[in-house]
């Protein structure tokens, strides 16, 4: 029985965390490149809603995901143009963004609200194999999931070998560090910055079709419920490296997962619900000041607009 | 650094724009728009008498609670010509007063507040502006122009428990609860008692969220429940995620029931969602209004207007669907398991041991409620002769808390603080 409780709070965990880890890789990338975004929850709602929209009009799951992702992409040039090209203030600009999002999708909503997704446009987890998934404990939460949790663990392991392994990586890494240097180099520091808030934008909507499409399919308003923040949050704790993104998330959906088995133990739900933002706010307090920042690697340059010939 | 106050302007340009867009779009649908129309009924005959704002604790697009008060807000807009309405969602409680204030001074001079929170800030409203009706939902304090009203679901969640009882094969049933104040802590145990009529052996596990309106954590503590071994659940909390997470089970082979709750919610679960509860406000609505409207209520005489309506008034329905009280594909599962009781009905036929389908007509029978199914119409028979809270009643602890044959009261049913003896629970009143 106790088996059989860990193995579905682990499978709950990883589901919970799917949406976060695609988010956090995303935002890895942009600030990677200088960009901090802090419209990922504006971006993941857009992403939400325009795949229930196109679940529902077109009963194709992948279709809906490819939307979202395009969704979020173009809503996260919004930020790049005035971040990039403006020069604005990017913290105001994310927030901006983040609003915007919540309020267009709850306008936009108003028609969905009491429709569900048809069967056919949702993702649902099955056994890759009936003999890996019956290993207790832990054979659930690894081998009993859909096609869709595997591939943003295959997105992260990608984007961490590129950003640390390739020619490319380091050019990323430069323009987040010092877009003078890199700009000396020849690198075209826009174009960059463009293409990583631009990535960032694609996983952010991804995510949040994976909250339509799996984790809750249908439509409420405010569905992200403040994943883009815990994203955001969780790109400090992996200290901007995708891989340590996987074990964050799924660490963060786990504890999500698992609070209410300890209600019956006598923990008030006050508390338990307050533990991922206390872990949230403990890291972005950790990471606030300027030494620690240093100490945990963040790009050099995170949120500095790049002016060319200008020091 | 002409470049930064491009970059300022633009952005201000497009907060603004965005706020613009989004005061401009139209709120929820538009019953106040004519059709292009040369019909008589939509020419202004004379000025609208009477101006209603209703004040919602979350958005309207919550399928729950709030969607419902909505629902019931465009019913009546729709029905008195006399009649316009507002409304402003996602009122915090601290923030009541002030938008009451406002909608005061645009010229409304009938205000719904439709949160218990809003009660103190209701009644300090009606001191304040004599001449206004107020009507605040769910709330126990009225004053003379401040009334309440209530659409309770206790006779539903005992009516589910039944067939919950019936329906669990593992023994174990779970409630996703918001808060466990006195309403909730009451469904629960008219629920329990529903599932303990049937199934003596069953338990009844209760997760608390903390949130009228929460998706996930619903969905948390649902699927808690179910890896505790729940197969049957039932919830409030104002959104359909506890129906959906038991869909998403189904959908991989496991079988996992629910109960639909405030809103026809059987899309959510078409395979899942036995029945449910479903309210009706626009009935207590068409009623307040009409006796304003024909000054049956003056801003004198609401000090003991409260509207308490149950299964007999119309304000509440059985099922997760309009007209369907029990849904089709576990009426046959139903009617296989048999209740050791009789069942004695206004007409004087005796019931001996019913099968719960049955048994669930029967005690909506004895509720006032009769449902045709040849017709799928309800008729009211204003006759109650039942109440799930009927002695002999003991808590979980093993207390007597109503002797044989004693009904429970108003004030004890709006005062609960105890668990039915099958319920595992958080701990109450204020542990």
């Amino acid at each position: 029985m106790q088996a059989e409780l860990i193995s579905s709070v682990l499978w709950i965990g990883l589901r919970s965390g799917t949406p976060l880890l695609l988010a956090t890789v995303g935002e890895i990338y942009a600030e990677r490149s200088g960009i901090l975004n802090l419209g990922i929850e504006g971006m993941m709602i857009i992403g939400a809603f325009t795949a229930f929209a196109v679940g529902q009009a077109t009963s194709s799951p992948w279709l809906a995901m490819a939307a979202a992702a395009a969704a979020g992409l173009a809503a996260s040039l919004i930020h790049a143009f005035i971040s990039i090209h403006l020069r604005g203030n990017q913290v105001v600009s994310g927030l901006a963004l983040t609003m915007f999002g919540l309020g267009l999708t709850s306008v936009a909503g108003g028609t969905f609200v009491g429709a569900a997704l048809p069967r056919e446009a949702r993702i649902i987890p099955s056994p890759l194999s009936e003999e890996l998934a019956a290993i207790p404990v832990i054979g659930k939460a690894l081998f009993d999931q859909d096609p869709f949790l595997y591939l943003s663990i295959l997105i992260s392991v990608l984007l961490w070998f590129v950003l640390y392994k390739t020619k490319l990586g380091i050019v990323i890494r430069s323009v987040g560090e010092n877009p003078a240097a890199a700009d000396a180099l020849g690198v075209n520091v826009y174009a960059v910055r463009y293409a990583c808030t631009a990535l960032g934008g694609a996983l952010a909507g991804m995510a949040g079709s994976y909250i339509t499409l799996s984790l809750r399919p249908g439509w409420v308003e405010n569905i992200t419920a403040g994943r883009g923040w815990i994203a955001v949050a969780l790109t400090i704790f992996a200290l901007w490296d995708p891989l340590k993104a996987i074990a964050g998330s799924y660490l963060f959906g786990i504890v999500e997962a698992g609070t209410y088995n300890l209600q019956p133990l006598g923990f008030s739900q006050w508390l338990l619900n307050a533990i991922p933002y206390v872990l949230t706010v403990v890291i972005l307090v950790a990471g606030a000041t300027e030494t620690m920042r240093k100490k945990m690697g963040a790009p050099a340059a995170l949120g500095v607009p790049y002016v060319r010939g200008e020091k | 650094m002409s470049s930064t106050q491009w970059a300022a302007i633009a952005l201000i340009l497009f907060v603004v724009g965005v706020g613009i867009g989004y005061m401009a779009a139209p709120k929820g649908a538009a019953p106040a728009q004519c059709p292009p129309c040369e019909c008589p009924p939509c020419q202004p005959q004379a000025a609208p008498q009477y101006k209603a704002a209703f004040i919602y604790i979350g958005p309207i697009g919550d399928y729950g609670w709030t969607h419902e008060h909505e629902m019931a807000r465009r019913a009546v807009q729709e029905m008195f010509p006399w009649l316009n309405t507002t409304y402003i969602e996602s009122v915090p409680p601290d923030q009541a007063e002030g938008k009451m204030e406002e909608l005061i001074s645009e010229g409304y001079n009938i205000i719904f507040t439709t949160s218990f929170d809003y009660m103190d800030p209701t009644i300090n409203e009606a001191k304040k502006h004599s001449d206004v009706f107020f009507f605040h939902c769910s709330g126990y304090k009225r004053w003379k122009n401040s009334g309440t009203y209530f659409a309770d679901f206790y006779q539903l969640y005992y009516l589910n428990g039944l067939m919950a009882g019936a329906l669990t094969r593992t023994g174990k049933v779970g409630y996703v609860a918001a808060f466990t104040i006195p309403e909730v802590v009451r469904h629960i145990n008219a629920f329990a008692i529903g599932v303990h009529e049937v199934n003596p052996d069953a338990v009844v596990l209760v997760r608390e969220i903390g949130a009228w309106y929460n998706p996930d954590l619903a969905a948390d503590a649902a699927e808690s429940l179910i890896s505790e071994g729940v197969d049957v659940l039932a919830f409030t909390e104002d959104s359909p995620t506890v129906l959906q997470v038991a869909q998403q089970h189904h959908d991989r082979g496991e079988r996992v029931l629910a109960f639909g709750h405030y809103s026809p919610m059987k899309q959510y679960g078409p395979d899942v969602c036995v029945s449910g509860q479903i309210a009706h406000w626009d009935r207590i609505l068409e009623d307040i209004l009409a006796k304003i409207y024909s000054g049956v209520y003056t801003t004198q005489n609401l000090e003991n207007v409260d509207y308490w309506w149950k299964l007999k008034e119309g304000a509440v329905e059985l099922g997760c669907a309009d007209n369907e009280p029990i849904n089709p594909i576990f009426i046959d599962e139903l009617r296989q398991v048999h209740v050791n009781e009789t069942v004695l009905l206004p007409n004087g036929t005796v019931l001996e041991n019913p099968d719960v389908y049955k048994l669930v007509m029967a005690r909506m029978i004895q509720m006032g409620v009769v449902w045709h199914p040849d017709t799928g119409t309800y008729t009211f028979t204003n006759d109650e002769c039942f109440d799930p809270f009927t002695g002999p009643l003991y808590d979980n602890q093993g207390h007597l808390m109503a002797p044989e044959g004693q009904r429970l009261g108003h004030d004890a049913l709006w005062t609960m603080q105890w668990w039915y003896q099958n319920v595992q629970g958080p701990p109450l009143g204020g542990g």
